[in-house]
């Protein structure tokens, strides 16, 4: 009996030991099955780490910053969130959601330069609630086969604004649904505005939008002489950018660096029909050096209802960290850490165009937040998307809707 | 306690254990954060820090928001819009389908279809036939000669009449069940008299369905004017309050300050005027009751 005892309480202890040891940590995610990188960092990290077990939790991306916005009002207890971009940043930390990462960057010893200056743009009062795992440019994909077939030269690294619009009506060809587009915008405002912010010398965040006519002139004039297809039919039919690409409907695509992975993957499956593909850098405004362009950081907070921080902040900083920053580059996707070896180790990926141009694309020289941290982030991305809509569909004229958007914001940024 | 008290305190007791579990569900579930709303339009709260008294400040913050005017107008060109059209509608096809004839089951079903089918569905579908450079309407237009036909739900004029077209075609069925149920209440003598007296169809409708319905015409507008007072998930799905602000409805604004700005007091306070907006309507219509709705 007492032998029995004995051995029970043993058993009990040695349980409760590697019950402690194991710890389970829910990771809030978009789009799983589109963001292919994020399984094999985990499968990476748990074989270094055995003990350490994920919940994944997957959200869409167009709900995601709502979602995750209710979710932590409700007091959820998540691990580690993913930060989507700057507005919903802003949001979570006005509101004391994410835990500050100064002490666990310090203790760790994390070098901060290493993200090339992306860290200053995201720290609030001194405190930093983000590492950024992966920060993404604007470059132009475009379709070699819809060049060959008009027998027009491709895009090259360095093209101004006016070179591009060009060489996209020169590309444009056939009537109807056989129509191929020179270009595509899609319908985010940031596919419009961005060139408008690329000379550094106005911001997103302004009280006079007067600066960005040149630019509306330039797309409504596409949209009119049908280089690009219109605004409302992809918000009516909720086309994404993807699919036209895919379907060999588009010969030029502005677009984030983020869709190199994913345009790698369709290829692999069959989905991507369009297997003639390269990339290279964003146009930019004539006297600007090629290579200036804007971006974008994705990054991972930690919530601070979180019970497993320790645990937590240690796959933050193997994801943000070069190990994440390795595996992230194998599959094609621009990591926030982006010194020469990761751009080598992307152009060997399988799959990345081999020409020399896309090899070059990547190289930036300057690169400008979309949209800058400022506690009025996201109302005023509301009120520039809100004008541009009626810009872009012809309901109001270019100079009205940025007299609009310039009085709206100006009264957004006095209120309160 | 006499025998007849105590026998009329157990009847009541066990009328009340009927009614106590929907009454204590309602209560938690809607009046209490009814309550809760009341008290959060006097505050200003973001759902994480805590809540600060700011009085009528909320209140007074509406009667100069842009927005709120803006949401205000479109909720009433909504209302003005469909409550007649989906009134006229339904009160048509109700008659239309009491006269006996093959296949009338069949429609009725059919008509009253589009109320249970998915909104997300209905939405998607009138975005398609709706679509402004190859949807099947606009292509009917050009094809009988319209050069530039609308386009509709991305356009800033046409945008709202789409949501309404979508709405009339989607709750015509709900409120034609209710006329059709108020027309078995008309006595057949009526319709006999009226044609030996030599009256035609039409004048037989204008003089004696019309005035005989007035208790469901009642009914129907009372129901319709709050259901289209508080539009909502249709315009999320079909325009997401674009384009521009042309389709923001009231609710979609208390939404949009709630759950995209965090601002919980704000929006308690513009639904607490949606609330009194909607009474006021509905009082007055019960106090025009007497004067135009004749009970047989």
């Amino acid at each position: 009996m007492k032998k029995l005892c004995i051995i029970a309480a043993l058993m009990i202890v040695a349980l409760s030991i590697s019950a402690a040891d194991k710890v389970k940590l829910k990771f809030v995610v978009w789009d799983l099955n589109q963001t292919t990188y994020i399984q094999p960092v985990i499968d990476a990290y748990k074989a270094a780490h055995p003990n350490v077990d994920f919940e994944l939790i997957n959200i869409p991306a167009n709900d995601y910053d709502q979602k995750i916005a209710v979710m932590l009002a409700g007091g959820d207890d998540s691990d580690i969130i993913s930060v989507k971009d700057i507005p919903s940043y802003a949001g979570m930390v006005a509101k004391n959601q994410l835990e500050p990462l100064n002490a666990y960057v310090t203790k760790s010893k994390v070098d901060l330069a290493q993200y090339s200056g992306v860290i200053d743009q995201i720290v609030v009062d001194k405190k930093l609630y983000a590492l950024p795992f992966r920060s993404d440019v604007w470059i132009m994909y475009y379709n070699k086969d819809a060049f060959d077939k008009m027998k027009v030269g491709y895009p090259t690294n360095d093209m101004t604004w006016e070179q591009y619009a060009a060489l996209a009506r020169k590309v444009s060809n056939g009537e109807g649904v056989d129509r191929i587009y020179g270009s595509h915008y899609h319908i985010w405002r940031s596919t419009w505005q961005l060139p408008a912010v690329q000379d550094g010398k106005n911001s997103i965040i302004s009280t006079d939008y007067s600066f960005m006519k040149p630019y509306y002139e330039m797309v409504i004039a596409m949209q009119k002489d049908k280089t690009i297809m219109d605004y409302a039919s992809l918000k009516v039919g909720n086309i994404h950018y993807s699919g036209v690409f895919y379907n060999g409907q588009i010969a030029m695509l502005p677009m984030g660096s983020w869709f190199i992975g994913t345009l790698i993957a369709k290829t692999k499956d069959g989905t991507n029909t369009q297997k003639n593909w390269g990339i290279v850098k964003y146009p930019h405004p004539a006297g600007v050096p090629a290579g200036t362009t804007a971006g974008t950081i994705t990054s991972l907070a930690i919530n601070a209802k979180s019970a497993n921080k320790a645990a937590a902040w240690d796959f933050v900083k193997y994801f943000s960290g070069p190990e994440g920053a390795t595996i992230l580059a194998k599959l094609g996707t621009l990591p926030a850490i982006r010194n020469q070896a990761v751009l080598d180790a992307i152009k060997k990926v399988e799959g990345f165009p081999q020409d020399k141009n896309s090899g070059e694309a990547l190289a930036t020289k300057t690169v400008r937040l979309e949209l800058p941290n400022h506690p009025k982030a996201a109302d005023i991305d509301k009120i520039l998307s809100q004008e541009h809509e009626l810009i872009v569909t012809g309901s109001e004229s270019i100079d009205q809707g940025l007299a609009n958007m310039s009085k709206r914001v100006k009264e957004t940024l006095a209120a309160q | 306690m006499t025998a007849s008290a105590s026998k009329a305190l157990k009847s009541n007791a066990i009328a009340y254990s009927f009614i106590l579990p929907n009454l204590v569900i309602f209560a938690v579930f809607t009046l209490v954060p009814i309550a809760f709303a009341f008290a959060l339009s006097f505050m200003k709260w973001d759902g994480a820090n805590p809540m600060v008294f700011v009085g009528l400040g909320n209140f007074s913050r509406m009667l100069h928001d842009e927005n709120f005017r803006i949401s205000l107008l479109n909720t009433l060109y909504f209302v003005v819009g469909t409550v007649p059209t989906t009134l006229v509608f339904s009160l048509l096809l109700a008659v239309l389908l009491n006269r006996e004839f093959v296949g009338r089951s069949f429609f009725r079903a059919a008509f009253f279809f589009p109320f249970v089918a998915s909104l997300v569905a209905v939405s998607v579908v009138f975005n398609m036939m709706f679509f402004p450079s190859m949807g099947p309407v606009n292509n009917i237009l050009r094809a009988i000669g319209v050069s530039n036909p609308p386009a509709w739900s991305a356009s800033v004029q046409w945008a709202m009449p789409t949501v309404m077209m979508a709405y009339v075609w989607r709750s015509v069925g709900y409120y034609m069940i209710i006329y059709l149920a108020a027309l078995q209440g008309v006595p057949h003598e009526l319709y006999e008299a009226a044609r030996i007296d030599g009256a035609t169809p039409g004048q037989c409708f204008r003089k004696i369905t019309v005035p005989l319905l007035t208790p469901a015409t009642f009914l129907v507008t009372i129901l319709l004017t709050i259901a289209s007072f508080k539009i909502f998930d249709l315009v999320l799905v079909m325009t997401g309050g674009g384009p521009g602000r042309a389709t923001n409805v009231l609710v979609y604004t208390i939404y949009d300050s709630a759950f995209l700005s965090f601002e919980y007091g704000y929006a308690s306070a513009q639904a607490m005027v949606l609330f009194l907006i909607v009474l006021a309507i509905t009082i007055l219509q019960f106090r025009g009751e007497k004067k135009w709705v004749a009970y047989l």
